[in-house]
């Protein structure tokens, strides 16, 4: 389980004179499930690239249980995240022509020769928990449902100590979207992974345990939620 | 990574198969013409090769060369009679051979010469030589049988000639195939030929002038049409061979000759170019014919060329386009956390396929589409062209698999320079 420590955070882009990013200090403990809220361009995204390493932070540290990211090369942070992150993101990013299985497997597949003992079993352990019933089917057949059930199997099967979510339900109808949500929340309870999900659908960041809110690249509020209260909390602020 | 780039290129199986069709094609394009002059040049170099020497009258090399060597039908001047002896009696000379041209049967030319010849192309492969008027010998690719007669048309298949009826030969032997417009002659005695054209001013084909048999009183078969009549020159009379010798024949447009020594054939060739006789090699005559060719090929190798660049630019097009679709994929990959040398490999590797794929369906086109012209260029002349692939072209297609490959990596590097969130943002 991964714990995230983020100091002096700037990130700035050319020709832009305000800094994308500029949070000075945030902690996640290990295992938390955090919600990151806000408008759109308020920085949610941007602030995902960078602690899953996807982006080059500007100017700060980026601490995953101590480990600074933003020290590593490219192609070590690719390795880190393959290693400790679970991704899934708004567009669900499967390969069609490939079945649900394959597409489970796909990084790790490329990452090395050969699949870790194991892995093809939990692959299709993690389908079957997340109600695909044919792991061989080509997922350009499946519906966006399911494709995003297909995404969340990716993101758990190399057991990640923490799993990121980019706007996991935004694209998605309410009731794809609620089983989604209660898919993520189940397995990062289940594996003890921590959970950071970007979004603005209420009825995802009233379950988690905490909401932090950007807003212009800045951290603008941030609340705990008490069981029952997500809701009110997400809507107060 | 195989079973991706597998899905990826079923998946896009139509666009893959219409760039590897684009590149197929500009690649056959380049091939044939390399392919097509290199077997033209071997097909007719072999074809001269039993022609060290040729001695006619004066007039045109290269028609002396068409006519003799590839039996081109055209009107040549005569040689006097008078060249022949003296060649024949030449101590330089191991062989002088008369050939002389005119009648037909069908497409087949018929060719008046003497028994010499079937040793000069190496051979019968059944029957006998010819020993008699009214003895014919077939070219390899001649349809009729050995047994079977015929009668000379005077012209060309298909031109308005007339049917010498009163000529009739009998084919006694073939020759073993040659490879050279000689596999679609057929074989006369020369003194046949003198006889059945005794009324014209030559030998030579092509002109329907003069052809009054029925006017010639001075030879001994009976030229009256419509009746029953000798065959050509007397079927079944020994062929005279003193007549070569001597000045008692009208000529012929063409003499084969073989001297006994490289020395003899430059002197003989100096000492018959002459006011009235010329001597040429085949072979330097043929080599002036390439120049031609060459410049032809030149021209040929331009439109290519053009044509590959155009399609080049096209294919640098289509690459850039597909990294730059891929990107997105390229960035997803990565942000799953496969390593970004694995993910561009594998973009590189897809479009290389295509690439490759192209140029090899390029050079199995170009390659059978010139086997199948060679084939039908064969049917027509008789020269066997020889389509071949050599070292060289292995080079070329190294060469141009190695700019393929340098060209796809351009766009790769370009990817492989962002970071999986810039590639996503694409």
């Amino acid at each position: 389980m991964l714990a995230l420590t983020i100091e002096g955070l700037e990130l700035t882009y050319p020709g832009l004179a305000a800094p994308v990013l500029d949070i000075p200090g945030l902690t996640v403990a290990a295992g938390a499930h955090v919600a990151l809220t806000g408008a759109s361009g308020s920085g949610k995204t941007s602030l995902v690239n960078v602690i899953t390493g996807m982006e080059r932070a500007g100017r700060g540290r980026i601490l995953w249980n101590g480990e600074d990211i933003a020290l590593l090369s490219e192609n070590r942070r690719d390795g880190w995240r393959l290693a400790h992150v679970g991704l899934v993101m708004q567009e669900f990013h499967l390969f069609p022509g490939l079945s649900a299985e394959a597409n489970v497997l796909l990084p790790h597949r490329l990452s090395r020769l050969s699949l870790e003992p194991g892995m093809r079993r939990r692959a299709l352990d993690l389908l079957e928990r997340v109600g695909i019933e044919r792991p061989g089917q080509p997922v350009e057949t499946m519906s966006r449902g399911q494709m995003q059930r297909v995404a969340v199997a990716r993101a758990l099967v190399g057991r990640p100590g923490v799993v990121v979510a980019d706007e996991p339900t935004a694209s998605l109808d309410r009731e794809a979207g609620a089983a989604v949500s209660d898919l993520l929340l189940e397995l990062a309870r289940e594996t003890g992974a921590t959970l950071i999900a970007a979004s603005h659908d209420e009825r995802l960041i009233g379950r988690l345990d905490r909401v932090v809110r950007l807003e212009n690249g800045r951290i603008a509020g941030e609340a705990a939620v008490h069981p029952g209260e997500g809701t009110k909390v997400a809507a107060a602020l | 990574m195989f079973h991706f780039i597998l899905a990826d290129l079923r998946r896009n199986r139509i666009g893959v198969a219409l760039v590897a069709l684009l590149v197929a094609l500009a690649t056959a394009l380049g091939v044939a013409v390399t392919l097509q002059e290199r077997a033209l040049r071997l097909g007719s170099a072999r074809a001269s090769a039993p022609f060290d020497l040729v001695v006619g009258a004066a007039g045109s090399e290269t028609q002396l060369v068409l006519s003799a060597v590839f039996l081109q039908a055209a009107p040549l001047p005569l040689a006097g009679p008078e060249v022949l002896a003296a060649l024949r009696a030449d101590p330089r000379v191991e062989r002088a051979i008369p050939v002389g041209f005119g009648d037909f049967v069908g497409s087949h030319p018929i060719v008046g010469t003497t028994s010499e010849a079937i040793d000069l192309f190496g051979g019968l492969a059944e029957g006998t030589g010819f020993a008699h008027f009214g003895d014919a010998v077939a070219g390899a690719l001649v349809r009729q049988a050995v047994g079977s007669s015929f009668h000379p048309f005077h012209g060309n298949a298909g031109e308005a000639g007339e049917v010498h009826a009163e000529a009739e030969y009998r084919i006694v032997g073939r020759l073993a195939p040659t490879g050279t417009p000689w596999d679609r002659a057929i074989l006369v005695p020369i003194q046949s030929v003198w006889d059945v054209h005794a009324d014209h001013d030559h030998a030579a084909g092509g002109e329907e002038d003069g052809h009054d048999h029925a006017a010639e009183a001075a030879h001994e078969h009976d030229d009256d049409h419509g009746h029953d009549h000798d065959h050509a020159g007397g079927a079944g009379r020994p062929v005279d061979e003193t007549v070569l010798a001597g000045g008692d024949n009208p000529g012929v447009p063409a003499i084969v000759v073989k001297p006994r020594s490289i020395a003899d054939a430059y002197t003989l060739r100096q000492e018959y170019r002459r006011d009235t006789t010329m001597a040429v090699f085949p072979g330097e005559v043929l080599t002036r014919l390439y120049g031609t060719l060459g410049d032809a090929r030149r021209v040929l190798d331009a439109i290519a060329g053009g044509a590959q660049a155009l399609v080049a630019a096209a294919i640098l097009m289509v690459v850039v386009v597909h990294v730059l679709q891929r990107r997105r994929q390229i960035g997803a990959l990565r942000a799953f956390g496969a390593p970004r040398a694995v993910v561009l490999s594998m973009v590189w590797l897809e479009v290389f396929l295509i690439l490759a794929g192209g140029l090899l369906a390029g050079f199995a086109l170009g390659y059978g589409a010139v086997r199948l012209l060679s084939v039908r260029l064969t049917e027509a002349s008789g020269v066997v062209l020889p389509v071949g692939f050599t070292a060289a072209d292995a080079w070329t297609l190294i060469g141009l698999l190695a700019v393929a490959a340098l060209a796809t990596l351009v766009p790769v590097l370009i990817a492989y320079r962002q970071t999986p969130a810039q590639a996503l943002r694409a």
